[in-house]
């Protein structure tokens, strides 16, 4: 697709939280609908007219493409949520789409056809699914930070092999939604921080965040450019420079980061043909004590005064999808309508 | 680290194999099983707390940490049992109901568990009923409850009220990124850790008062 487009977007002045959420939750069957496509884009779109947005921004569910790579392997239904893997699982499986995968790609094509807005699509990024598949996926990817090889210890290679799987699961979730004519892709890779890399490792060296992070987004956002499918990729963990200039390296139309990261200081780190999106801390949207809505004001102001004095393309949003609390509701939604407002 | 002992430095410095060897050598020495926790465990497990706080060391190095102090767990726990030694304060800990996370519920389990607190670590997605039969089998005194996002906080609410509508009083502790004291206070549990570091003495603060 044409960069430009995004660049546009953000001269044009746009603001908008990833919100699918907090619409999908003002239905009273909202559990119901992310199984049935053509409801779940009609949500999709409810929620794209409701914030103005000409993008159609789907529900962040990373927990799709763990279902399916579980549910093919064999394990109930009613144990995936806790299920890890305790060795390293040998030969290789079909993965069918689930049926909420079905409905994704369903929403996918009701936006696409029916709709005048820009059909996104979504998945979790290789490193993100891994580590949902093992109890501490921490202690292995420091060993092998520190030069342990799946040779020598079997953590690292459940992990490495665990990498692969995740991988070409993603792979093909991505590509039905490309099927189905998404036009950009929501890549959320979260786990991808300082929780999961040690940054005084990585600042020996990079090798483990290149290895098991950036190589596998890389051979993604190969396919995406061999679709015509433009990347917009999410991290909202804590993040240091190095791995933000990294990102970088996928050269994505939009980039979205946490509200951990200095916006105007990480267009420092970025091309300006990268739209930064964010960063407002909208996980605490539910709390007038952490951020009072005159806060959300003020941050907001502060943000779109200084993402013009660094000349950055921006489009001032959320740090992460916001996600309907039950009883903090309307607190949540008129935070949202608050930042909608700032100039 | 001059003034350190030698196994509370393999254990800072996450040094797994050297941990055995350095027990052995304080059994060997005549040191007690109690002793050696309390005063080559604890002290380490402590500075890698303090370390974290600073920011000095981050997740993974913790981990390291923990999973050496575990090896000298392995051998010394037969001792401690056969010699009738329990810690003085026991804890149950889990990830509420909804919530699948747990590496902020694993991190302060193990600086609980450094700290010579015996932990029950219930896992995640705890439902209220679970949580209320460990208390009371375990007759524990202190809990903690754990969310990261924010769409699962108000199944904290629900598990305070059920223990206390159980009629249990253990100290309850809450955390987890969109915690705040303000929260604690609302759905009535006693204390509130910003994170693992300081979730030892937040524990001990509400332990002993």
């Amino acid at each position: 697709m044409d960069r430009q487009y995004y660049l546009d977007l953000a001269a044009s002045g746009l603001k908008m939280p990833i919100g699918t959420h907090l619409v999908l939750h003002e239905h009273a069957d909202h559990d119901a609908i992310p199984n049935d496509g053509r409801r779940l884009g009609g949500v999709i779109e409810e929620a794209a007219r409701r914030f103005g947005c000409p993008m159609a921004l789907p529900l962040m569910d990373l927990k799709l493409e763990k279902e399916a790579l579980l549910l093919a392997r064999g394990v109930a239904p009613a144990e995936i949520d806790t299920f890890h893997f305790t060795e390293t699982p040998g030969g290789d499986w079909e993965v069918p789409l689930t049926r909420k995968m079905g409905a994704v790609c369903e929403a996918i094509q009701y936006i696409a056809g029916q709709t005048d807005l820009l059909p996104v699509g979504m998945g979790i990024g290789p490193f993100s699914l891994m580590t949902k598949l093992i109890t501490d996926p921490i202690t292995p990817v420091f060993l092998a930070g520190g030069g342990a090889t799946a040779d020598e210890e079997e953590e690292v290679e459940l992990v490495e092999r665990l990498l692969q799987l995740a991988s070409k699961t993603i792979r093909l979730y991505l590509n039905a939604q490309i099927q189905a004519g998404a036009k950009a892709i929501i890549l959320c890779e979260p786990a991808a921080n300082k929780v999961y890399f040690s940054p005084i490792q990585l600042e020996e060296s990079h090798d483990i965040f290149d290895r098991y992070v950036m190589d596998l987004n890389r051979e993604i956002r190969e396919q995406l450019r061999a679709a015509d499918v433009d990347l917009i990729f999410h991290d909202c963990g804590e993040l240091t420079d190095g791995m933000v200039s990294r990102f970088a390296t996928l050269d994505p139309a939009m980039i979205s980061l946490g509200c951990s990261r200095v916006l105007w200081e990480d267009a420092r780190l970025l091309p300006k043909t990268t739209v930064l999106y964010g960063n407002l801390p909208t996980k605490q949207f539910y709390s007038d004590e952490l951020v009072s809505i005159a806060r959300v004001r003020e941050l907001s102001d502060e943000l779109l005064r200084r993402m013009r004095e660094v000349g950055h393309p921006f489009i001032l949003g959320s740090e992460c999808d916001v996600l309907s609390v039950p009883g903090y509701e309307q607190t949540i939604m008129a935070k949202v309508d608050e930042f909608l407002k700032s100039e | 680290m001059n003034d350190i002992h030698p196994l509370s430095a393999a254990i800072i410095a996450g040094k797994r194999k050297d941990v055995s060897e350095l027990v052995q050598a304080c059994i060997t020495a005549g040191e007690s099983a109690q002793f050696i926790v309390e005063s080559h465990l604890v002290p380490a497990m402590a500075i890698v707390g303090e370390r974290f706080k600073n920011n000095e060391i981050f997740v993974p190095e913790m981990l390291i940490a923990a999973r050496a102090m575990k090896e000298a767990l392995k051998i010394l726990e037969p001792m401690l049992v056969e010699a009738g030694v329990k810690p003085e304060f026991n804890a149950v800990i889990g990830t509420v109901e909804g919530d699948l996370h747990d590496i902020g519920k694993n991190l302060v389990a193990m600086m609980w568990k450094g700290a010579n607190i015996d932990v029950i670590d219930l896992g995640v997605n705890v439902p209220p009923a679970k949580f209320v039969e460990a208390i009371r089998d375990n007759n524990a005194r202190l809990v903690g409850l754990s969310a990261l996002l924010t769409t699962t906080m108000p199944a904290m609410r629900e598990t305070v009220k059920a223990i206390r509508e159980a009629g249990l009083s253990p100290k309850i502790m809450i955390g987890g990124a969109p915690i705040t004291h303000e929260y604690a206070t609302e759905i009535g549990a006693d204390g509130f850790a910003a994170d693992a570091g300081s979730a030892v003495d937040a524990a001990m603060a509400l332990l002993k008062s």
